[in-house]
């Protein structure tokens, strides 16, 4: 901030504006903080006295613990802000935000998703400790049918045998939980609305997980082994530590593409490779089966772009995508690897003619990637911004 | 390109009164970013000037600012952030009434900057600074505030910060 800026803000008001504006924007103000800050303004004025105690959208995040240092004060602390909430708090709670994911402590919240289930929580979002013990959920979080949006982080899933699934529930992110495969799929497919998935969980489940949501938008998969059912509205797909499966353990990219015919948005971060079709005859590919004409944006993330082999995968890949607008490649370069001298040939004919933008991070002028880039600004009549 | 479009869709012009009596000539596209703006226009209350009673010259003209940088036919998503980044660095004073005007004509967005840009004012802040900054005069006895800190301690506690930054 510059001095003139600086002096500005630091001017203070002459009436008091903020404790007359209408009630809903005082809320939104107060929505945008944690909620010790929310608390705080009841010592302000009068006015001010009990506003803390209507907001529909909490949050508590690590910030309450700044001055605790060992374990046993944090949850003796968080047990009396939890008791605070059900004394002082009145009307319905729609949003609900916990966010601890560093935090050592052994949660106990079965208390406090038994409150938001009678409150008429909406949007449910726990990142629970990831380190030590998870948390089981409640029964209780099963019973919160009127959940649009559920974020869960470090906790164990079992919800009761006669849960059948969320019926609101657009939105659905799970990080780092503990849950079966059968459990995860019948999860997924118990929400019809489902419009956004995001799966990061890094141990391997025991078997392929099947997404079954057809009316999906966007799905982000950081997970093993996934087998992902015809959605045909899809327009955002991230994937990422990827071993693919169609069902019968064998690799069609073509089949797997076939699904997704109206994708934008393609990310890749850590695949193992961009092999999508096998090489026929010792000789590399530079056209795939198939086109994809609604991409507009790839990102390719985490892959070494250092022999010639991949780089043409990744040229026939973009092929595949006649209306890409928006490139983004970031390499990683920890794979050592015997240079190579020849050039990556079959794509004199190829041009990208709606490419605009190109963001390119990690590259280290390896021959493969060097082509790369020269074929890029070669074939690339309308970019704009690199 | 643009010639060709214009061609095809006729641009709409309103104007815009301010609560001074100054008036502002903006694009209908522009203005109905305002959902208030946007009823008035499709009730058929647009044909002539539109006061905007609640709405000093100052704020309108910031509020226009704003609108036409997020209009959806110019600029790129770094330059929108920019835009907003600086936007919010206004002094507390014209947030608050760009906030306020914001409420009034129904600018979503516009009421979420501003009020993340008022929070961003409060949080972490001690009660005593937070009084300074937004000029509130507290009504309570010593004794009253000792009863409100005593019963969420917890919201009291920890590195809390006096400036007025």
């Amino acid at each position: 901030m510059s001095p003139n800026l600086k002096k500005q803000c630091r001017q203070t008001l002459t009436t008091d504006v903020l404790s007359n504006l209408p009630e809903n924007v005082i809320d939104d103000i107060l929505m945008c903080l944690p909620f010790q800050d929310v608390a705080r303004t009841s010592i302000l004025s009068k006015k001010w006295r009990y506003i803390w105690c209507r907001l529909p959208k909490l949050m508590l995040d690590e910030t309450l613990w700044t001055t605790q240092k060992d374990l046993r004060s944090h949850n003796i602390y968080f047990t009396k802000i939890i008791f605070n909430i059900f004394t002082f708090h009145s009307g319905p709670i729609t949003t609900f935000t916990l966010c601890i994911p560093h935090s050592g402590m052994c949660t106990k919240i079965d208390n406090l998703i038994y409150f938001l289930f009678r409150n008429g929580i909406e949007h449910l979002f726990l990142r629970l400790p990831t380190k030590g013990k998870p948390y089981k959920l409640p029964s209780s979080l099963f019973t919160c049918l009127h959940l649009k949006h559920l974020i869960l982080e470090g906790c164990i899933i079992l919800p009761p045998p006669s849960f059948k699934g969320f019926d609101k529930l657009t939105s659905l992110e799970l990080r780092g939980v503990k849950i079966s495969s059968e459990l995860l799929e019948s999860l997924i497919s118990g929400c019809p609305l489902l419009e956004h998935l995001a799966l990061k969980i890094s141990y391997t489940l025991r078997n392929v997980i099947e997404i079954n949501a057809p009316n999906l938008k966007s799905f982000d998969g950081n997970i093993r082994s996934l087998c992902l059912k015809p959605i045909p509205l899809l327009e955002k797909l991230s994937l990422a530590h990827w071993g693919w499966y169609d069902g019968a353990n064998k690799f069609c990219i073509t089949k797997f593409f076939e699904f997704f015919s109206a994708l934008k948005h393609l990310h890749f971060s850590n695949i193992i490779t961009l092999k999508f079709v096998p090489a026929v005859a010792g000789e590399l590919p530079t056209r795939l089966p198939f086109q994809l004409n609604h991409v507009k944006r790839l990102y390719l993330f985490g892959h070494c772009l250092c022999k010639l082999c991949e780089v043409s995968y990744a040229l026939c890949l973009m092929r595949s995508m006649p209306y890409l607008q928006y490139l983004e490649i970031e390499v990683n370069n920890s794979v050592v690897v015997a240079p190579e001298s020849h050039e990556v040939e079959g794509f004199s004919d190829l041009t990208f003619d709606h490419l605009m933008e190109i963001k390119l991070d990690g590259f280290i002028g390896r021959n493969p990637q060097m082509q790369l880039i020269k074929l890029l600004l070669a074939k690339s009549p309308v970019l704009v911004r690199e | 390109m643009a010639e060709a479009s214009s061609s095809i869709t006729e641009k709409f012009f309103l104007t815009l009164k301010s609560s001074d009596g100054d008036e502002f000539v903006l694009e209908e596209s522009i203005a109905i970013q305002s959902i208030t703006i946007k009823n008035m226009v499709e009730d058929g209350c647009s044909s002539s000037v539109i006061p905007l009673s609640k709405v000093d010259t100052e704020t309108l003209i910031k509020v226009i600012e704003y609108m036409k940088m997020h209009s959806s036919t110019s600029s790129n998503e770094e330059e929108i952030e920019n835009f907003d980044k600086k936007f919010v660095s206004n002094s507390i004073n014209t947030i608050l009434n760009i906030l306020e005007a914001a409420n009034f004509l129904d600018i979503n967005n516009l009421l979420e900057l501003c009020a993340e840009a008022v929070a961003n004012r409060i949080k972490n802040k001690t009660p005593e600074a937070v009084r300074k900054i937004f000029n509130i005069t507290s009504d309570f006895t010593p004794e009253e505030e000792a009863e409100i800190r005593n019963e969420t301690p917890w919201a009291f506690e920890g590195n809390l910060d006096h400036s007025l930054d």
